[in-house]
């Protein structure tokens, strides 16, 4: 939203071409001059500087819902607002489970079961709805190389008994839950980058990621110096677009 | 302003006076003053403001037509601040020791800042005061709506239910004690779809966003008249991550911070704003202060910041120019932002009593 060129955001051609010649040619770059900066640019009076100001902001600007709406879209498809984990007392303070569409955080000492959890809600994911599942595939990013396939088979296999019954359904499951083992952040951060398109060419239903904690400690030493800036930087990035992920696609994160 | 003396209705000793001083045209008096004037014509100060006032007075209405100002400078006397302020609405945040040190709720027209570690109850507060503009007057609201910019997206919509039933439930008792008509009328629109229907909700996901929403107000608030609160929950956010320039963020969050003053005072809504914090390492040990820097501190009228002490949560007072710096305790409950219940069950004032305009609870409301 904030890199669309300004052309799209009708204003006249002269317009678009005076100002990519001081080089403002996104929303972004225009709306972040001052006035006086903006009058000297496009060469226009005070309000009519006004007036281009609010073309452009509604080209970006988000839209307007009223908390209404948003209760009556969530009432239209209870079902589809948590992702059940089975774990009755877990379920009742999470008010219905892990909920779609936001981040949620895990966070233990070592050898809790944290990977152990992750596995488990990737088979529940890949369930039907009627049987509380997602019904849709898993994309599984692992930064500390945990994650075993056997071990998947086996909880499927021994929670689910009724359900997996056969191989072939078991060896369905396993397919719908993609693996990416991403070693440096960089790698972590370029993948989430691309995780969008994927997402709607596989059905996802369910991100998990683990850990960030692993990969951020190994690379950034908060001792030496800018590391710190580096750092906070590169989880910003990576949580404004999960958090962009989660809400454009109401899934779990 | 480059008319003659001669045309203008000056007395004929004065212009006499001033053609022996050399003076042709009205500019040239104004340019000089009233002081400079009385001492090269040798007339006496009053006399010589008086006559640039009638010369201002015959070139102002061609001037005052091309300086085109927007017209917003006004001065009023104190007085009539005074009685502005003193028949201006609080909004109340349920939390009767937060709404006495605030000196009876968040103010409008003021911009109040809420900063505090994750976790503590900023989003809480402002989804309560979303919930708290919309009570009705008779009830001691402001009976407003709210317009609520989200770019955090921690909005959920299902707590705002949880609390916006909570508020009815407490109108409702209160209605059925005193039993009168007003109330009754009030209550029928004060249901909970019209409260989430009157919640506008703006999802940004960058400051581009941000920005343009913000140029976008004005004119949004124009229209739906009724808003008296603007929350902006997370004004950190979209600042904090991606920014090497850090003058330019500078300049966008005072820019920022203008317009919100001018959209405050302009709709007389209430401005409340979000902040994280951040870590200052100092010399021996490290301190959690507000993030954004020092110069956004100054854009926030009011401060409050939100903070652990062992498991109580705390809030303190910390910037205001009408009251004094304080700490008290709150609690969030199923129904919202609450006080911490007293250990004794004294049917105490709690401080109700201070705001006029709210009705005395009775026993079976204190939940």
């Amino acid at each position: 939203m904030a890199s669309k060129k300004l052309r799209r955001a009708q204003l006249s051609q002269e317009m678009c071409e005076r100002l990519s010649r001081y080089q403002i040619t996104t929303c972004q770059d225009f709306l972040c001059l001052s006035f006086l900066e903006l009058m000297k640019v496009t060469g226009q009076s005070y309000y009519e500087v006004q007036k281009l100001l609010c073309k452009v902001s509604r080209a970006c600007a988000p839209k307007m819902q009223t908390a209404y709406e948003m209760k009556l879209r969530k009432s239209v498809n209870p079902s589809s607002a948590f992702l059940s984990t089975t774990l009755h007392s877990l379920d009742g303070v999470l008010h219905g489970g892990v909920p779609c569409g936001s981040l949620t955080e895990i966070t233990s000492p070592p050898g809790c079961g944290k990977t152990q959890f992750c596995i488990m809600l990737s088979v529940l994911a890949t369930l039907p709805v009627s049987m509380g599942g997602l019904d849709g595939a898993v994309i599984y990013i692992d930064t500390e190389s945990a994650f075993s396939a056997e071990r998947l088979i086996e909880i499927a296999a021994n929670r689910f008994p009724a359900y997996f019954d056969s191989d072939e359904k078991l060896l369905c499951m396993t397919r719908s839950i993609h693996l990416y083992r991403e070693l440096t952040c960089f790698s972590v951060l370029k993948r989430i980058m691309s995780l969008e398109e994927e997402i709607i060419l596989k059905k996802v239903k369910l991100i998990i990621i683990d850990s960030v904690a692993s990969v951020v400690r190994k690379e950034f030493d908060t001792k030496l110096q800018g590391n710190l800036a580096e750092r906070s930087n590169f989880l910003t990035r990576g949580a404004s677009v999960l958090k962009y992920l989660a809400e454009e696609f109401s899934i779990p994160v | 302003m480059q008319r003659e003396l001669g045309t203008l209705p000056l007395a004929p000793a004065l212009r006499a006076r001033l053609a022996a001083a050399g003076f042709q045209t009205a500019q040239e008096l104004l340019d000089t003053g009233p002081c400079g004037l009385s001492k090269e014509i040798g007339i006496s100060r009053e006399e010589a403001l008086e006559a640039l006032q009638v010369v201002r007075q015959e070139c102002h209405g061609e001037a005052a037509r091309t300086a085109g100002g927007s017209g917003a400078t006004r001065k009023c006397t104190a007085l009539e601040l005074l009685e502005e302020e003193q028949t201006q609405g609080f909004i109340i945040t349920f939390c009767s020791a937060l709404d006495t040190i605030l000196g009876g709720g968040v103010q409008l027209t003021k911009i109040t800042e809420i900063c505090g570690a994750p976790g503590v109850g900023k989003t809480q507060l402002c989804m309560q005061l979303a919930v708290d503009v919309q009570i009705p007057e008779c009830f001691g609201g402001v009976a407003g709506e709210a317009v609520f910019i989200d770019t955090e997206g921690s909005f959920m919509v299902d707590r705002v239910v949880e609390i916006a039933a909570a508020c009815v439930q407490h109108c409702h008792l209160i209605a059925e004690a005193q039993q009168e008509e007003e109330h009754r009328e009030a209550l029928e629109t004060f249901s909970l779809e019209n409260i989430l229907s009157h919640i506008y909700y703006f999802r940004c996901r960058d400051y581009t966003e941000l920005l343009a929403q913000v140029y976008l107000l004005p004119e949004f608030l124009s229209e739906h008249s009724k808003v008296r609160l603007v929350v902006i929950d997370g004004i950190a956010f979209p600042f904090r991550h991606d920014f090497e320039d850090l003058s330019l963020r500078t300049r966008l969050l005072n820019g920022l911070a203008q317009q919100l003053i001018i959209i405050a005072n302009n709709h007389t809504s209430a401005v409340v704003l979000t902040n994280q914090m951040t870590t200052r390492i100092g010399q021996s040990q490290s301190t959690l202060v507000p993030a954004l820097g020092e110069s956004w501190g100054h854009a926030a009228t009011i401060r409050l910041i939100f903070h652990w002490d062992n498991s109580q949560r705390l809030a303190t007072l910390y910037k205001s120019p009408s009251q004094k710096e304080s700490t008290i305790a709150y609690h969030i409950t199923s129904h919202g932002f609450r006080d911490v219940q007293p250990p004794a069950v004294t049917p105490s004032t709690e401080g109700t009593e201070l705001n006029p305009r709210k009705r005395p609870r009775t026993e079976e409301e204190k939940q």
